[in-house]
């Protein structure tokens, strides 16, 4: 047996009784998928982080130990329901997520913006004025645009479905081509042309 | 800069898990004494000083093995009691380095580990015992002197 099963198996029973103590309240992992490894993290009211890379940035961390404290930690088992979702919705066996959603550590107004975009449907696109407009502030639509560049939880909140007014593809924190395929997924190829719409080239 | 366990956790567990495997020859002691230095390390965070996480969990470790040994040593003594059994004689086996360490103190079994296995410098090993580092330092060195006596 080497030093790293060992490791792995000490872990798995620190966590567990981590958890009983109430030392640790939410659980990450990183799985690897189709759209290239996804940092994944869950708390007690649902999924807090999907985090496109293998670890999460500073800002990211952050937010969630200003949620929920230093307890932090390595969780496959927790996070495992919530990457087998993503799975099937990256091979077509699935098109809503049935998953509670913890927008804890942001400001009211991107929750707005957030719920907003939560509700527009699978294959269909949106502008980010018009998730201004839903989201009750209909001349933010910069603040919209930023709000969703911030979207702790893409995919299933899917921010992807929000293209700039012009019909460009607008931005996306995976990477145009990640909005692009997800797009091409759910729209059988019926993607909008072109990248960052022309006041952002 | 560490701010939640699983980066302590991710960052030390395989040095800490090593260490006590070295400092406890044994994997079920070294699971017990991995489980015990974390859970310590969760309950008593934030680390009483930031960026010296690793000479912190060091610390708890080498304490959990020092009590760990005491806690056998009272064993012991208590088994010795029940010793009837006529005297096997002693079967002088070869020493080698790891019975030595084995066989020192668990203080300066401690020292030894942290300077010459783990590589860790004087004033981490300082940091890792709660002492100074001139302290340290002669403590490994007894360490030392006993070990090459020990495999001479």
């Amino acid at each position: 047996m080497s030093v790293d099963t060992l490791v792995a198996e000490a872990r798995e029973r620190l966590v567990a009784r981590a958890k009983r103590e109430g030392l640790a309240s939410v659980g990450y992992a990183t799985f690897t998928t189709d759209l290239g490894p996804l940092w994944i993290a869950v708390g007690p009211r649902g999924v807090l982080t999907i985090h496109y890379g293998p670890e999460p940035g500073v800002s990211e961390l952050a937010r969630l130990v200003r949620a929920y404290g230093p307890g932090v930690v390595p969780d496959e088992k927790r996070v495992s329901p919530v990457a087998s979702q993503v799975e099937q919705y990256l091979s077509r066996r699935r098109q809503r997520f049935d998953l509670d959603v913890d927008l804890r550590g942001l400001t009211p107004f991107q929750r707005r913006i957030l719920r907003a975009t939560a509700r527009v449907p699978y294959g269909e696109l949106t502008t980010y004025a018009d998730v201004a407009r839903r989201a009750g502030s209909g001349r933010a639509t910069r603040a919209a645009g930023a709000a969703l560049g911030a979207n702790p939880v893409p995919i299933v909140v899917p921010c992807h479905r929000v293209v700039a007014s012009d019909g460009s593809l607008g931005g996306y924190a995976g990477g145009l081509r990640t909005k692009r395929r997800l797009l091409a997924l759910e729209r059988e190829g019926d993607v909008p042309k072109g990248g960052w719409p022309p006041a952002r080239r | 800069m560490i701010t939640t366990f699983g980066e302590l956790l991710e960052r030390y567990e395989r040095e800490i898990m090593a260490y006590a495997l070295r400092l406890t020859g044994d994997r079920d002691d070294a699971d017990d004494v991995y489980q015990e230095t974390f859970l310590a390390a969760f309950r008593a965070w934030p680390p009483p000083r930031r960026g010296q996480e690793r000479a912190w969990l060091y610390r708890i470790a080498t304490n959990k093995v020092i009590d760990r040994a005491r806690r056998e040593r009272r064993l012991v003594r208590l088994g010795d009691l029940a010793l009837a059994a006529p005297e096997r004689g002693s079967s002088v086996t070869r020493i080698d380095l790891a019975r030595a360490i084995e066989r020192l103190p668990a203080g300066q079994r401690a020292a030894f580990v942290l300077r010459h296995v783990q590589g860790l410098p004087y004033a981490e090993v300082a940091a890792a015992l709660d002492c100074s580092e001139d302290a340290a330092r002669s403590r490994v060195s007894e360490a030392t002197r006993k070990v090459r006596v020990r495999i001479a």
